[in-house]
C-alpha cells in the first residue's frame, strides 16, 4: 500500500495536504487533485486555505481541465484579495478561458471571455511580469474574432452566384471594416466589397443601375486611397474603367 | 473614548473577537468575514460592510452586527456579534396523502439541513395556498409551526410542523347573470372556458372556481359581445356567494350596450400597398355587425404567428417598424366609422446576422443555410423558413432554436439578428444482433452525420471523432453465417463551398456463401464476392423551378464467383464487372412535414447505363447465341451420354463468362407520387412505378444482375448486385418472380416491373417527438422478364391497414396488415392472404 494510497482512504487531514503537495511539485498533478479535493471543505476558514486554494485550482490548469481551473481561480482571486498570489490567479483564470477559446469558426463565448479578462488583468496590473504574455494572447484572440468575422463575409462572396445576393457580401465586409479597424484582412475585405458592389452593378437591373455604379465608385476610391500598392490594384483600374465607361451613358442621357 | 465616525478614519486592525449563539469558530467566522487581524482598515469604510455581506451571503446567520470596541493608538478592536440560524430537523406534514409530502418538501426544498429563514417560512406557505387555489381548493389554508429541537447537539435545530386544510373542493351550483337579454344564459356559459356549471354530464370539464380563471372567463363574456356588435359590453360587478352545501354561485352583472355596426372603413397613411390590396386582407365591409375581435385579428392576429393579417402583410415584406391602429372616427346612430392609420416606417434591412451556441458545427455550415443575410429587408417569414431549415439540418435540436432581435434602429431602417442555436448528438452508433435469412446476423454501423474530414488526421479535433463540417461518414459491417457485407460511405453537401452540389461516395464488399443442405450451414466453397465503389454528385437546379434535382454518379463493381451455379449464374467460377453512368433527374415539392406530407408531389426518373461494348469489341455475338442455343439443347438432353453434356454445359458457361465479362445493359426507373388533403387531416396518396432493364444488343442478352425483386416490405436486401426490392404488401418478400417461356417460376428476378397503389393516411398525432399515422392502402403490381408477357393491367392485388410510427431518435417503423387477392406463381392455386409487414426506416 503506497503512501499515497494510505492518505487518499485515512483520516489524517494534515498527511493529504503534505502528501498532496508533495505529489504536485513531483508533477502528479491528478494524484495531488484527488487529496486536495478531499481536504478542500475542511480547510474552508482556515489560514492554510489560501495556499491550498491555489495548489488546487493549479493542479486543474496543469490536468488541462480549464473550465474547473478557471473558476478555481476566480474563486480564489475573489476569496483571498489580498493574496500576493491573486495577480498569478487572474492572469491564470485569463489563460485558461485562453485554453477553452475554440477553432475560429465555432461559438466565440470563450475567446470574448478570455479578451474580457485578460483586458482587465492588463488594466489592472501593468507593471506584471505576464504583461507581455497578456498582450500577445489578446492579439491572437483578435484574430480568431477577425477572421471569423471575415469568413463569414468571404462565404457570402463566395456563394454568391448561387444565392444572386452581392448585398449580403457587401454589407458584411461593410461591417467587418467598420468592426475590425486595425485588421490585417482590411485590404482584402476593402478589395471583395469593391468587387462585389462591381458585380451588382454590372448585373443590376437598369433601373438601379446608376445608383449602384455610384456607390461601386466610392468603394473604389476607399480602396485605392488606403492601398495605393495593392497588389489588386490592375483589378481595381480595370474595374474602374468599366464603371466609368457604364457610367457615360447617364451623363449624356441626362 | 471618541471616534470620529463621519470621516472616515485610518485604522490598524488589532484584534477581533466573536461573540453569541454559534457553533462556528472564531477563526472561522474571521476568516468568512475577509478581516485580516493587522490590516488597516477604513472606520466607517467599505471592509466593514463587506465584511457584513459576506457573512449575510453565507447564509449561516442571523443578526450579524461589527461593532468597534475601542480605539487605542489607532488600533481599532472589533467585535462580530452573530447566532447561527436554526437548521431544519424534521419536517412533519398533516393534512395530505403520504404520497404527496414528499412531492411537497422537494418542490419547497425542505432539506434537512436548510436554514430557516423567515423567508422560507413565507414563500412555502404561499406556495401552498396558492397550488390549492388553482386546484379549485377555495378555502386551502396552511399553517406552519417551528418548534425547537432541544438535545445534546449545541446546534439550533427546528423541526417544522407544515398543518395543511385544503377543505372541500369548492364546486360552482350555479352562474347567475343579471342584465343580459340578447344572449341566451347559456351561450354565456358557454363563452366561459374555465368556470363551469357543476353538473353531472359534465365529465371532461370538472366545476370548480378559480379566481385567476374567472376573471379571465368574464373577459371572454365580454368579447362574445363584442363579437356580436355591442362593442360597449362590459360587466358591472361579479360577486361570489357561499353556498351551505360547500358549493358557490357566481352573479355576474353586466350592460349590453346597443349593438353596432361598420361604417365607413379608410386607410391612412399607406403608401407601399393600395386601399384594395389592404381592403382584401381585412375582408370587412360596411353594414356588417360590428365585431371589435374580428376587426384587431385582421389587422393583428397574436395567437398565430404566419396568419394572413395586416401587420404580417407589413412585417412579411420589410416593414418591420410598422404600426397599425383602428380609431373609431364616428358612432353616430351605431354606425362606426373607422379608420386604420398605419404608420409603415422606413423599410428594415438586416445589419448584422449572427448565430450562437454552435459550440461544434462550423459558421460556414450555419451561414449557408441563412435565408437572412445581412443587407436583406426584413422579412418574418424568411427568418420563420431559416429556423425551419436550420433545424432539418439535424445537428441543433429543433425546439431550441431560437431568434433575438438586436439594435433596432427605426432611423436607419436596421435590425440586427442573432440566431442561438443547440448542438445535440447527430451521430448514431447501430449494434445490434438477430435472427433472420436463416440465422444469427450481426450489425455495427457508425454513421457520423456532422463529420469533419479534414480534420480525420488532427489528433485533437478526436473529441470523440471531428465534426463539425457536416458532412455525413458512415461504416457498416454486417455478418450473418451466409453473408458479410463492409460498407464505408461518405457524403459532403456542398462541395467546393459555392453551391449545394452533394457529392457522395461508397466503397463497399460483400462476400456470400450458398446453403448447404446436407450440413444446413453455409458452404464456404461456394461463394459469391462483390466489391465496389460509386462516386456521385447532385445538385439542385434553379430551371424549371428548384424543386428539381438533377443527379450523377458513376459506379463500378467486380463479381468474383466461385461454384456458384444457380439460375441464370451459368458461369458459376467466372468474374463480371459492371461500370455504368446513373443520371437522375428528380422533383420534390412535397409540404410540410417530411414525415407526413399533405400535399405536393414526388417525381424521380433514372437512367443507369453501361458503356455499349459491343458496338466495337469485335465479338461477334448473335453466333455465340446460335452456339449458347445449341449447346443448351445438348445439355438439357437427357438422351446424350454424362460426357457430352458436360462439355456442352461448359462450353455454355464459357459463353455466359464472354457475354458477362463487363455488363452491358441499360436500366431506367420511373417513380411518382401525389398527396392530396382530402377532408380535414385525411391525405389520399396515389403512386405509380415502373421499371425496365434491357440490353443493347439482344444477342449478347439482359444480364442476371441489377434485376427487380417484386412482393414484401420492399426493404434493401442484403445482397449487393444491383438488384432492387420493388414493396408489394399482400405477397411475401420478394415471392412475385416471372414465369419463364416454358411455364416455369424464375427466382432471379425480372427485367420490367410496374407497380400501382393508392393510399389514404389519416395522423394520430404529429408532435415532434413522436408521430403516429394510420393508413389503407389498394396496391398491385407485376413483373416480366420480356415484353411479350408485359401486360401493365394483370397484376397481382392486395389491400391491408397499417400504422406508421415516427420519432427523432428511431426513425420511422411501422406494420402493415395486407392482404393479397392473387396467387403466388409457384405456389400452386392458394391466394397469397394475410401477410404481416414489419418496416423499418422506409416509406411506402
Amino acid at each position: 500500500c503506497s503512501e499515497y494510497q494510505k492518505a487518499l482512504n485515512g483520516e489524517d487531514l494534515a498527511a493529504k495536504f503534505s502528501i498532496g503537495e508533495e505529489l504536485y511539485n513531483n508533477g502528479k498533478f491528478g494524484k495531488a487533485n484527488r487529496l486536495f479535493a478531499q481536504i478542500v471543505p475542511s480547510y474552508r476558514g482556515k489560514p492554510q486555505a489560501e495556499k491550498l486554494m491555489f495548489l488546487y485550482a493549479n493542479s486543474f490548469y496543469n490536468m488541462k481541465d480549464y473550465y474547473t481551473a478557471g473558476y478555481q481561480y476566480d474563486r480564489f482571486a475573489s476569496s483571498y484579495p489580498n493574496s500576493e498570489k491573486r495577480e498569478e490567479a487572474e492572469f491564470l483564470s485569463a489563460k485558461s478561458s485562453y485554453m477553452l477559446s475554440p477553432e475560429y469558426g465555432k461559438e466565440q463565448h470563450p475567446t470574448k471571455d478570455a479578451i474580457t479578462k485578460f483586458q482587465l488583468f492588463i488594466n489592472s496590473y501593468p507593471d506584471s511580469e505576464y504583461i507581455e504574455e497578456a498582450n500577445e494572447l489578446v492579439r491572437e484572440l483578435d484574430g480568431k474574432l477577425e477572421k471569423k468575422a471575415f469568413d463569414i463575409a468571404y462565404q457570402y462572396y463566395k456563394t454568391v452566384e448561387y444565392t444572386r445576393d452581392y448585398n449580403a457580401a457587401i454589407k458584411s465586409f461593410d461591417n467587418f471594416i467598420i468592426e475590425f479597424p486595425g485588421s490585417t484582412l482590411r485590404e482584402t475585405a476593402l478589395f471583395y466589397r469593391l468587387d462585389a458592389a462591381y458585380k451588382l452593378a454590372m448585373n443590376s437591373v437598369e433601373r438601379k443601375k446608376q445608383e449602384r455604379l455610384e456607390k461601386a465608385k466610392v468603394y473604389y476610391h476607399s480602396f485605392v486611397n488606403r492601398y495605393a500598392n495593392s497588389e489588386h490594384l490592375d483589378d481595381t483600374k480595370d474595374m474602374l474603367e468599366n464603371i466609368e465607361e457604364e457610367l457615360k451613358k447617364y451623363s449624356t442621357k441626362s | 473614548q471618541e471616534t470620529t465616525f463621519e470621516k472616515g478614519k485610518k485604522y490598524t486592525l488589532a484584534e477581533i473577537t466573536v461573540n453569541g449563539n454559534t457553533n462556528f469558530s472564531e477563526q472561522t467566522i474571521i476568516t468568512y468575514s475577509g478581516l485580516k487581524k493587522g490590516s488597516e482598515i477604513q472606520i466607517p469604510g467599505e471592509e466593514i460592510s463587506n465584511a457584513i455581506k459576506k457573512l449575510w451571503n453565507s447564509n449561516l446567520f442571523n443578526d450579524i452586527d461589527i461593532y468597534l470596541l475601542k480605539v487605542e493608538d489607532n488600533n481599532a478592536y472589533l467585535e462580530i456579534r452573530l447566532a447561527d440560524l436554526p437548521e431544519l430537523n424534521e419536517v412533519k406534514i398533516t393534512g395530505v396523502k403520504k404520497g404527496k409530502r414528499e412531492s411537497i418538501i422537494k418542490e419547497n426544498k425542505l432539506t434537512k439541513g436548510v436554514k430557516v429563514t423567515e423567508n422560507l417560512v413565507t414563500t412555502t406557505k404561499n406556495y401552498l395556498v396558492n397550488k390549492y387555489k388553482k386546484d379549485g381548493f377555495y378555502n386551502a389554508k396552511v399553517n406552519i409551526n417551528n418548534v425547537e429541537v432541544i438535545d445534546s447537539l449545541q446546534k439550533s435545530r427546528v423541526n417544522m410542523v407544515l398543518a395543511i386544510d385544503k377543505g372541500k373542493k369548492v364546486k360552482v351550483q350555479d352562474i347567475v347573470f343579471t342584465g343580459d337579454s340578447v344572449l341566451t344564459e347559456k351561450k354565456l356559459r358557454k363563452a366561459m372556458k374555465n368556470t363551469k356549471k357543476k353538473s353531472f354530464f359534465n365529465l371532461l370539464k370538472r366545476s370548480k372556481y378559480i379566481k385567476d380563471d374567472f376573471k379571465e372567463d368574464l373577459t371572454s363574456v365580454v368579447d362574445k359581445y363584442k363579437e356580436n356588435g355591442y362593442r360597449d359590453a362590459r360587466i358591472i360587478s361579479d360577486s361570489l356567494v357561499n353556498n351551505k352545501d360547500n358549493t358557490v354561485t357566481l352573479y355576474v352583472d353586466l350592460e349590453e350596450g346597443e349593438q353596432y355596426t361598420f361604417g365607413d372603413i379608410s386607410f391612412i397613411g399607406n403608401t407601399v400597398y393600395t386601399d384594395d390590396q389592404l381592403g382584401r386582407i381585412l375582408r370587412i365591409k360596411k353594414g356588417e355587425t360590428y365585431n371589435g375581435v374580428l376587426l384587431q385579428e385582421r389587422i393583428a392576429d397574436n395567437t398565430k404567428p404566419d396568419a394572413n393579417d395586416l401587420t404580417n402583410l407589413y412585417q412579411n415584406n420589410g416593414y418591420l417598424f410598422s404600426t397599425i391602429n383602428p380609431v373609431e372616427v364616428n358612432a353616430e346612430g351605431n354606425v362606426i366609422d373607422m379608420e386604420i392609420r398605419i404608420s409603415e416606417g422606413k423599410p428594415t434591412y438586416f445589419n448584422s446576422v449572427t448565430v450562437r451556441g454552435n459550440d461544434v458545427t462550423n459558421d460556414k455550415v450555419i451561414y449557408r443555410e441563412l435565408r437572412t443575410r445581412p443587407g436583406q429587408l426584413y422579412s418574418k417569414a424568411n427568418v420563420v423558413r431559416t429556423i425551419r431549415e436550420l433545424s432539418q439540418l439535424g445537428f441543433f435540436d429543433a425546439e431550441q432554436i431560437s431568434t433575438d432581435f438586436k439594435n433596432p434602429n427605426p432611423n436607419e431602417g436596421t435590425i440586427d439578428l442573432q440566431y442561438g442555436v443547440v448542438e445535440t448528438g447527430s451521430s448514431q452508433i447501430e449494434l445490434q444482433g438477430g435472427y433472420g435469412g436463416g440465422g444469427f446476423i450481426g450489425t455495427l454501423g457508425l454513421s457520423f452525420n456532422n463529420f469533419s474530414i479534414k480534420n480525420i488526421l488532427n489528433k485533437e479535433a478526436y473529441k470523440p471523432v471531428p465534426r463539425g463540417d457536416g458532412q455525413k461518414l458512415a461504416l457498416r459491417l454486417q455478418a450473418s453465417r451466409f453473408y458479410q457485407t463492409y460498407s464505408f460511405s461518405f457524403t459532403e453537401p456542398w462541395l467546393g463551398g459555392k453551391k449545394p452540389v452533394q457529392f457522395s461516395t461508397s466503397i463497399s464488399h460483400s462476400k456470400q456463401f450458398l446453403y448447404n443442405p446436407r450440413t444446413g450451414n453455409a458452404d464456404k466453397d461456394k461463394r459469391f464476392n462483390i466489391t465496389g465503389i460509386s462516386v456521385g454528385l447532385a445538385k439542385r437546379l434553379s430551371v424549371p423551378d428548384d424543386y428539381f434535382t438533377l443527379s450523377q454518379a458513376v459506379s463500378y463493381q467486380h463479381y468474383d464467383l466461385l461454384n456458384y451455379n444457380t439460375g441464370l449464374f451459368t458461369f458459376g467460377n467466372g468474374y463480371s464487372n459492371n461500370l455504368a453512368y446513373t443520371i437522375g433527374l428528380s422533383r420534390n415539392n412535397t409540404y410540410n412535414d417530411p414525415v407526413f406530407p399533405t400535399g405536393g408531389s414526388n417525381f424521380s426518373i433514372t437512367a443507369k447505363l453501361s458503356v455499349p461494348y459491343s458496338l466495337f469489341n469485335n465479338v461477334d455475338y448473335s453466333a455465340l447465341a446460335a452456339e449458347r442455343d445449341e449447346k443448351v439443347d445438348v445439355r438439357d438432353n437427357p438422351n446424350n451420354n454424362d460426357f457430352v453434356r458436360n462439355n456442352a454445359a461448359a462450353r455454355v458457361s464459357e459463353i455466359d463468362q464472354e457475354r458477362f465479362k463487363w455488363l452491358e445493359f441499360y436500366k431506367i426507373k420511373f417513380k411518382a407520387d401525389w398527396y392530396t388533403r382530402i377532408v380535414d387531416k385525411l391525405v389520399l396518396r396515389p403512386s405509380i412505378e415502373f421499371g425496365f432493364l434491357g440490353a443493347y444488343n439482344n444477342d449478347r442478352g439482359v444480364i442476371p444482375f441489377e434485376r427487380f425483386f417484386l412482393g414484401g416490405d420492399g426493404l434493401g436486401s442484403y445482397s449487393l448486385d444491383g438488384r432492387e426490392s420493388i414493396a408489394l404488401r399482400g405477397y411475401e418478400n420478394q415471392s412475385l418472380q416471372p414465369i419463364d417461356e416454358n411455364g416455369n417460376v424464375t427466382n432471379d428476378g425480372g427485367s420490367i416491373y410496374n407497380k400501382y397503389s393508392l393510399e389514404l393516411r389519416y395522423p394520430i398525432t404529429l408532435k415532434p417527438t413522436a408521430k403516429i399515422y394510420v393508413l389503407g392502402f389498394l396496391e398491385g403490381g407485376i413483373s416480366h422478364n420480356s415484353f411479350r408477357d408485359y401486360s401493365p393491367f394483370n397484376i397481382k392485388r392486395s389491400a391491408g391497414l397499417g400504422l406508421r410510427l415516427f420519432m427523432p431518435a428511431f426513425g420511422l417503423l411501422g406494420i402493415d396488415f395486407g392482404h393479397g387477392f392473387d396467387t403466388v406463381p409457384g405456389q400452386g392455386n392458394q391466394v397469397s392472404g394475410w401477410q404481416t409487414h414489419f418496416i423499418i426506416g422506409q416509406q411506402f
